[in-house]
């Protein structure tokens, strides 16, 4: 009678799965998660694709590319007309208000700096053309 | 009789209560694997050029630098030019949704970061963005 009374006990109190080795398991994976993780966010400007056949939809929107050309030297042409880097938003905002939807090529000489080029873009996006595409130019 | 009985029973609950501990690391766990993103950095230390509009990509995983002497870091290690193409298309099977930022050096040519970007495209990958550091 003692002998099964204590065997009932002990049955009793271990009725739950034993969670241990699960623990174990679940902390691993969170270490390798935790050592994984990285949180970069990288902020930066989508460069649109070139139109594959901009003849074609120039003639049926009717829209004009503006072209902004950039020196080997960092000198900013906008539609061919030298530009100040201040004055291209300003540039950019007035052909914008001419023919809507227009997009921008960038045609930056393959010498010149990727700052001027980032910041011209930048330009343009705040003069309220999303629409910018880069082109390498292998000229003078 | 019974006090024995009683003792038995607290022999057999030694141990912590793991349950609660159970539920906060399962809770961190899955906090972990959601926000984890799997970037493939490109190992390498560039001074970003700044913008304003510059936007944050969701997707723009696959980070490829460009140096001021135009070497260009993907993956945490330098590659040649001609190599890019092979390994963007690698990632690009594993995860079709990602996209390329390329964060090219102030001092940069234009030059090489239109390369890389054209062998990005070629690799199967349209949308491509160029790091920034907004606002200023």
């Amino acid at each position: 009678m003692r002998l099964r009374h204590h065997r009932q006990a002990v049955d009793e109190s271990e009725t739950g799965i034993d969670l241990a080795p699960m623990l174990d398991f679940v902390l691993n994976l969170l270490i390798f998660f935790i050592i994984t993780a990285v949180f970069v966010k990288e902020v930066g400007i989508t460069v649109s694709r070139p139109a594959s056949q901009p003849q074609a939809t120039e003639e049926k929107k009717k829209v004009k590319t503006i072209v902004a050309t950039i020196t080997a030297t960092g000198e900013i042409l906008i539609n061919g007309r030298l530009v100040d880097l201040r004055a291209v938003r300003a540039n950019i905002e007035r052909f914008a208000a001419e023919s809507p939807d227009s997009p921008v090529v960038v045609i930056a000489h393959k010498e010149a700096a990727t700052g001027i080029l980032v910041q011209v873009m930048d330009q343009v996006r705040q003069g309220g053309i999303e629409n910018v595409s880069i082109a390498a130019s292998e000229g003078t | 009789m019974r006090p024995v009985r009683h003792t038995e029973d607290l022999a057999g609950h030694t141990g912590i209560d793991l349950a609660p501990m159970l539920d906060f690391v399962l809770n961190l766990l899955i906090f972990f694997i959601i926000t984890t993103s799997f970037i493939k950095e490109a190992g390498t230390q560039v001074k970003r050029p700044e913008a304003e509009t510059a936007e944050y990509n969701r997707n723009g995983n696959i980070l490829i630098a460009i140096r001021p002497n135009g070497d260009i870091w993907l993956d945490r290690k330098q590659v040649e030019l001609r190599d890019v193409r092979p390994i963007i298309e690698r990632f690009h099977i594993e995860r079709p949704e990602d996209t390329v930022v390329i964060i090219a050096d102030k001092e940069s040519q234009t030059g090489v970061l239109t390369q890389v970007m054209d062998q990005v495209r070629a690799a199967g990958i349209q949308t491509v963005s160029i790091a920034a550091l907004s606002g200023s």
